[in-house]
C-alpha cells in the first residue's frame, strides 16, 4: 500500500456510500454522480478515462454502475476497487432488504394484492420506456432499431431462445457492417 | 439471521420448490446471471432467469417490486437481486444473492480494464457495443410485451401501460414523480376491480 490509500479509501468510501442511497431512477442516476465526483470534484480520474471505463462497463456482463470498481482499482489497487464497490451497493442493498420484510410481512391482506395488480402493469410501461430510451442513445441510429425490434420478435415469438447467441450474432454483424 | 425454515416462504403463494433451494444454489443461479447479464437491463435478465424459467418469484411479485423499487435508491438489478433472496431465504438468501451477482462482474471488469490499458479503443469495439445495446433492448422489449400479454386481463392493465410507456419513455417526464401519480390510481383500480 502507498502512503495515504487508507484516506483514499475513506474518500472512496464517503463519495459512493451516499450516493448508494440517494441514487433514484437507476444506474443512470448513478453513472451521472460517479462522473461529477470522480471526475470534477476528486480529480480521481480524466473525463476521457471515465468515458472509457464507461465504454468497458457496458462491454462487460453485470450492472453498468460496476465501473466504480476501475476507479477505485485506479486510484487504489484491489483495496480501492473492494471498497469502492461495497460502498456503491451495500447501503441500498440493506435498505430495501429492509423495505421488503416489512413489504412480505403483509402478503396475503387484500391491499397487498391489489398493490401488486396495480404495479405490474405499471411495470411493463418501465421496461418499455427503458428500451425505449437506449433507442435514443444509441448512435448508430435505424441499424439499432431495426435489430432491436428484429430481437423483440424473435424473443416473443420463441422465449426459450437464450438471449446470449442472439447478442454473440448481434455484435458479429455489427462489426461486420462497420468493418466493410 | 435466523433460518426458520417456514418464515420466509409463503406457501399459499410461492411455488413449493423454493422451500429447499441451497444457499450455493441461489449463490450459483445469481453468479451465472451476473456473468451472462451484457448489455445492462439487468431487471429483463432477472424477469427472464427467475419468474420465467426457475420460477423463483411469482410473476406479479416481481414486477410489483421492480415499480415500486422505483421510488428507492439503486440499480434495479442489485433491488431485485435482494428481494428475490430475501424472497428464498431471508436475510442469508438475499446475502448470497447479491454477492452471487456482484463478485463475477467485479472480477471481469478488473480483467477487461488491464486488457483494455494494454490494448485502447478500436472503433470494431463500438460496432460490437451497438449490436449487443439493440439486442439487450430487444429482450427489455420483449419482457415488458409479455408481461402484459401474460399478466392482464383486462384492457384497463394495458391502458395503464401505455400511460407510462407515454410519459417516461416518450414525454421522457422524470421516473419517479411519474411512478408516484400513477401508483395510486392504477392500485386504486385494482381494488375496484374484481379478482382474477
Amino acid at each position: 500500500m502507498r502512503e495515504g490509500d487508507g484516506n483514499i479509501l475513506l474518500a472512496l468510501f464517503a463519495v459512493f456510500a451516499p450516493l448508494s442511497l440517494l441514487s433514484f431512477g437507476g444506474s443512470n442516476a448513478v453513472l451521472a454522480d460517479i462522473a461529477q465526483q470522480s471526475v470534477a470534484v476528486h480529480g480521481w480520474v480524466s473525463e476521457r478515462e471515465f468515458a472509457d471505463f464507461f465504454a468497458l462497463s457496458r462491454a462487460a456482463p453485470g450492472p453498468g454502475s460496476m465501473l466504480v470498481a476501475l476507479i477505485g482499482w485506479k486510484v487504489a489497487g484491489l483495496a480501492g476497487a473492494l471498497v469502492a464497490t461495497a460502498s456503491l451497493y451495500l447501503p441500498g442493498a440493506i435498505l430495501v432488504y429492509g423495505a421488503s420484510r416489512v413489504w412480505g410481512r403483509w402478503r396475503g391482506s387484500a391491499w397487498h394484492s391489489a398493490v401488486e395488480r396495480g404495479m405490474a402493469p405499471i411495470a411493463a410501461g418501465l421496461f418499455l420506456s427503458g428500451g425505449i430510451a437506449v433507442l435514443r442513445l444509441a448512435p448508430a441510429g435505424p441499424a439499432v432499431w431495426a435489430a432491436a425490434l428484429v430481437t423483440t420478435v424473435a424473443l416473443l415469438r420463441w422465449p426459450k431462445l437464450h438471449p446470449l447467441p442472439l447478442l454473440a450474432l448481434g455484435a458479429a454483424l455489427f462489426a461486420l457492417i462497420a468493418a466493410l | 439471521m435466523s433460518e426458520h425454515p417456514l418464515e420466509p416462504i409463503e406457501a399459499d403463494d410461492a411455488p413449493a420448490a423454493t422451500a429447499t433451494i441451497g444457499l450455493w444454489h441461489i449463490f450459483g443461479a445469481f453468479f451465472w446471471l451476473g456473468c451472462t447479464s451484457f448489455g445492462g437491463g439487468s431487471a429483463a435478465w432477472l424477469y427472464r432467469e427467475m419468474v420465467l424459467k426457475r420460477r423463483w418469484i411469482e410473476d406479479r411479485t416481481f414486477l410489483a417490486a421492480m415499480a415500486l423499487g422505483q421510488v428507492m435508491p439503486g440499480a434495479n438489478g442489485v433491488k431485485l437481486t435482494v428481494l428475490i433472496g430475501q424472497h428464498l431465504r431471508s436475510g442469508v438468501g438475499a446475502a448470497a444473492a447479491l454477492f452471487g451477482l456482484l463478485s463475477g462482474p467485479f472480477a471481469i471488469i478488473l480483467m477487461v480494464g488491464a486488457v483494455y490499458a494494454g490494448v485502447g479503443q478500436r472503433p470494431l469495439l463500438h460496432a460490437m457495443l451497438d449490436g449487443i445495446a439493440a439486442v439487450v433492448v430487444g429482450l427489455t422489449f420483449a419482457t415488458g410485451l409479455g408481461s402484459v400479454w401474460r399478466g392482464s386481463p383486462g384492457m384497463l392493465p394495458v391502458a395503464m401501460t401505455a400511460v407510462t410507456v407515454l410519459c417516461v419513455g416518450i414525454l421522457r417526464w422524470p421516473l419517479v414523480p411519474v411512478v408516484l401519480v400513477l401508483a395510486p390510481v392504477s392500485i386504486g383500480l385494482a381494488f375496484a376491480l374484481p379478482r382474477r
